[in-house]
């Protein structure tokens, strides 16, 4: 008890929600009390070379790799900057203060439930509270239209994606297994895979069963200590921020990489507009910090605030020379939103399971990832072990099961004997589902964005096979009074889709927008497809890939005109 | 403006090579003075089994200090949830009396309760074995790196074995022939050298398999995977090798691999430092960080080397 007072008479009086942290130079040290790390700071009138909107997965590792290529870098992000050894509390309640809840506004046959279990609202984006999942894409997914007969093929080749994989794999410390079952073969994972818990041991044994192959969840938390982060110390609060630094969040790698190498990282910024000149470049943005509304040059822009606030921004930095909104000459920004099927089925073992120990997904099935035979829809999915923390589970007996007063407390006195298994499933991507603005405002003065979502039959087929296979599992390694939970999706992306074709898509492979050549986007956004896992690897392998095409770029001189276009002039 | 690291510093900083420095000095010192004590009782039993007795005896009982500590700590994480969990306490326990009592025995006779003793706990820590194999296979999956990662470690139960059987050695070499000393009808020294043998390279497979989990995030993990499978190969050198006047090679490398053994302990509890809360949250990271009382059981293999070196050196029969 010692240590809790210690440390609560050594936290920092100031209100990371209320006032900016990163200012006067330095930045907080997010790994020791009170302690703070210098940074370098820019001026408004001074034009840098990449103002970045968010610094999640996607915002946060590109102003790593850009910083470290040299040039000047100004992140923004309208979340807070953490301490995470401070500012985290182990209190399910006190925690939503990371998840995005500004309003939205959800409609749709399958409306969303946004906040907690779709983004984030902080430095280092949505990666300071998710569950750390790292997975690779199935190569075949990045030509799904030509390969497997669904979706759009992507601009990327699997095997250039292989080697940024590889480099995410590293700069996070994934703890996974030894040999992966599915896939072409991929180096070691430099951590090894966590010690499994009861809740895993369910889903493998149920594989086991069934005769498909099981394994270790490849994790962004490591199992062995890494610099100034302990090991994993399995108390299971990591969907609530992880108040040891184990979990290799964009907020403790990425981004002091950054701030080392000479970026700016302005907290609590959010921008509201990117401002365009009459040569239809983009040339700063206007973002609102302190009470005010600033303005910051630049000689590009990268939108990375995930895939409702990146289409948002884009729509509303409609001029008259782009009165649909940037970047948006294929009329698809908004459009192509992609959920991922997060639907769960649960059950009652006779044995103390306690789910809740450790990382929630320690343990994994790829197998319909892989399969093809047997399917009476496209796409695939994955599953997982499942570890629920008492309010959660609570009120996922409440909402999707129907559960109140003394049927609820009774079901909650059996909740150290509850297991799960829930999906990670690939929807298809419509144009149906879309994010657009409304005429309300938020607490900026901003519009307030609609997100419609409806499921096609395909997704729908894919949540009964899912649903069906997995209680099949649960029933085979010993689970009674199984229930299905059918409402569930996560992650966001789409909505910004890269292609071949300006006609066809908003950025291209270099996640650079075909109309406006110094206007970047580099998030969820960008994907053309889903695919059947969680999404953060690949858009973190996809910023490296970024950064790395606009080195080579600015090498050649075509940072400011896109090649094409020079040879026009 | 407090700049205290609440986890702990980097992972190859100015702290950590001072400490490789000062460790390296430290093992230095302590195979110095090893030195110097096998020296002088060298001089004073040159003819006397007794000698290698007792150094096989306190060799027996570092093993056995080792597995004491290791197991009720591990046992202790694992709230003796099976009544049998006590059983290595009990008899390495035991070990470590019979062994301090033998390093203090300079008669040249078996004596019947250590002896005893020693068989058991060579029995049990081979039972202990195949219960803990048993542990490692009836996971899901059945063996795989999970479960050698995380189930019960294979090499405890051996090194209790492992002393039993160093310590029912060095009672059979009081009772022999002091000019022809001979175990279970082989050549003393040449047996403890090849038991050492053995014994290291199992330990190193062990520590191997353990540093391997702990992905070797700090170099000094590959000590105890590179030194003492040399004094393995050195010892089966001895055991099966010609007669010489003098291995001072092998002498030295045992002599580190001793203080490597040692001086692991600091390093492990460094690994405790790096632990959420380190020193301050000793309970629990003492029972998560790397087992501080495991690497002295290199030393007790080495020391038991050094015995049976001893033992071949100066009788060519032996
Ligand atoms: C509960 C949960 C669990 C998850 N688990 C996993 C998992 O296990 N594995 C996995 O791969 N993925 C997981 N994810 C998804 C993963 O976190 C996201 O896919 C990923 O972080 C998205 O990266 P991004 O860069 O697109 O956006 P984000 O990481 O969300 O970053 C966007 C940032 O931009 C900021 N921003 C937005 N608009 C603006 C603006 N106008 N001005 C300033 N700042 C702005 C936001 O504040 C935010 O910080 C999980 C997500 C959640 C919510
Ligand atoms: S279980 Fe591990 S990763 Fe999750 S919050 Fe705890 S220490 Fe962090």
């Amino acid at each position: 008890m010692r240590d809790g007072e210690a440390r609560e008479n050594r936290r920092p009086s100031d209100d990371p929600m209320r006032r900016p942290r990163a200012i006067h130079g330095r930045a907080p040290d997010v790994f020791r009390l009170g302690a703070w790390v210098p940074m370098r700071q820019f001026g408004e009138d001074e034009e840098v070379d990449f103002a970045i909107v968010g610094t999640g997965a996607g915002g946060g590792t590109l102003a790593c790799k850009l910083a470290e290529a040299g040039f000047s870098v100004v992140a923004f992000d309208a979340g807070p900057y953490w301490r995470p050894l401070e500012d985290f509390a182990s209190d399910e309640t006190a925690q939503s203060k990371l998840y995005w809840t500004d309003e939205r506004i959800v409609d749709g046959e399958n409306p969303l439930q946004l906040g907690s279990n779709n983004s984030g609202k902080s430095v280092g984006g949505s990666t300071v509270h998710f569950a750390m999942v790292s997975l690779r894409f199935r190569p075949e997914w990045f030509k799904s239209r030509t390969l497997l007969g669904y979706g759009a093929d992507w601009p990327l080749d699997w095997r250039e994606m292989w080697t940024y994989y590889e480099e995410v794999e590293q700069a996070l410390k994934i703890a996974g297994p030894i040999t992966y079952p599915w896939g072409p073969k991929r180096p070691r994972y430099p951590y090894r895979a966590h010690e499994l818990n009861a809740a895993a041991k369910v889903l493998a044994r149920g594989a086991e069963a069934l005769g498909i192959s099981w394994t270790e969840t490849p994790l962004a938390t490591i199992s062995a200590p890494r610099g100034a982060s302990p090991p994993c110390v399995y108390r299971g609060f990591c969907t609530l921020g992880c108040s040891t630094n184990a979990k290799q969040s964009v907020l403790i790698t990425w981004l002091p990489r950054a701030l080392h190498a000479g970026a700016e990282i302005r907290d609590l910024a959010m921008v509201g507009q990117i401002e365009t000149n009459g040569a239809d470049r983009v040339t700063g943005v206007h973002y609102h910090r302190d009470c005010e509304w600033h303005f910051q040059r630049a000689k590009n822009v990268v939108v990375a605030g995930y895939a409702i606030e990146t289409p948002r921004l884009l729509l509303m930095s409609a001029t008259s020379r782009f009165p649909d909104g940037l970047a948006n000459s294929s009329g698809l920004v908004g459009k192509n939103l992609m959920v991922q099927g997060n639907q769960a089925v649960w059950g009652i073992m006779d044995d103390e399971i306690r789910s809740y120990k450790g990382p929630p997904s320690l343990a994994i099935t790829e197998h319909w990832n892989y399969e093809d035979k047997g399917k009476d829809f496209h796409g695939g999915y994955a599953y997982m072990s499942q570890g629920p923390l008492p309010v959660l589970w609570a009120r996922t007996l409440a909402g999707s099961r129907g559960l109140w007063g003394e049927a609820l407390l009774n079901e909650m006195q059996r909740y150290n004997h509850s297991v799960g298994l829930k999906v990670v499933s690939e929807y298809m991507p419509q144009e149906r589902n879309r994010v657009t603005l409304t005429d309300e405002k938020d607490q900026y003065g901003l519009p307030i964005p609609r997100v419609t979502y409806s499921w096609c039959d395909n997704d729908k087929r894919m949540n009964r096979h899912a649903l069906a296979f997995m209680r099949r599992a649960l029933e085979a390694a010993g689970a009674r009074e199984i229930w299905d939970q059918e409402d569930d999706t996560c992650h966001l992306n789409g909505t910004a889709r890269m292609g071949f074709d300006p006609r066809t898509s908003v950025v291209d492979g270099d996640c650079r927008s075909w109309d406006i050549p110094n206007l970047w986007i580099c998030d969820g956004s960008v994907f053309p497809t889903v695919g059947g896992v969680n999404p953060s690897l690949t858009i973190q392998a996809i910023a490296c890939r970024t950064a790395d095409r606009i080195k080579a770029l600015a090498a050649r001189g075509d940072l400011e005109v896109r090649s094409k276009d020079r040879q026009l002039v | 403006m407090s700049r205290e690291v609440v986890t702990s510093g980097k992972q190859i900083g100015e702290d950590q090579v001072g400490l490789g420095i000062i460790a390296a000095m430290a093992a230095l010192a302590l195979a110095a003075v090893l030195a110097r004590k096998q020296k002088y009782r060298r001089l004073a039993q040159s003819s006397g089994t007794v000698t290698a007795a007792r150094r096989l005896n306190r060799a027996a009982g570092t093993l056995a200090f080792s597995v004491l500590f290791d197991s009720a700590i591990e046992h202790y994480r694992g709230s003796f949830h099976n009544k049998a969990m006590y059983t290595p306490l009990v008899v390495s326990s035991l070990a470590l009396a019979v062994s301090a009592h033998g390093v203090n025995d300079e008669r040249s006779e078996m004596h019947r309760l250590r002896d005893a003793i020693y068989v058991a706990a060579a029995v049990i820590g081979a039972i202990g074995t195949g219960f803990h194999i048993y542990n490692v296979a009836k996971g899901p999956g059945g063996i795989n790196w999970q479960s050698v990662f995380y189930g019960a470690p294979l090499g405890a139960p051996a090194a209790i074995a492992l002393s039993g059987l160093l310590g029912a050695a060095a009672e059979r070499i009081r009772d022999s022939d002091p000019h022809r000393p001979r175990v279970f009808g082989l050549p003393a020294g040449r047996l403890a050298a090849a038991i050492a043998s053995l014994g290291l390279l199992g330990t190193t497979g062990e520590a191997s398999l353990l540093h391997f989990r702990g992905a070797f995030h700090n170099p000094f993990m590959f000590l105890p995977v590179t030194l003492p499978p040399v004094s393995a190969a050195l010892l089966a050198e001895t055991a099966l090798g010609k007669q010489h006047r003098s291995r001072w090679f092998t002498r030295w490398w045992l002599r580190l691999t001793t203080a490597m053994g040692f001086v692991g302990v600091c390093f492990h509890a460094y690994g405790v430092h790096r632990n959420m809360g380190g020193w301050r949250n000793w309970r629990q990271n003492v029972l998560n960080g790397p087992p501080l009382p495991a690497p002295p059981s290199f030393a007790g293999l080495a020391l038991a080397g050094l015995a049976a070196l001893t033992l071949v050196e100066d009788r060519p029969d032996a």
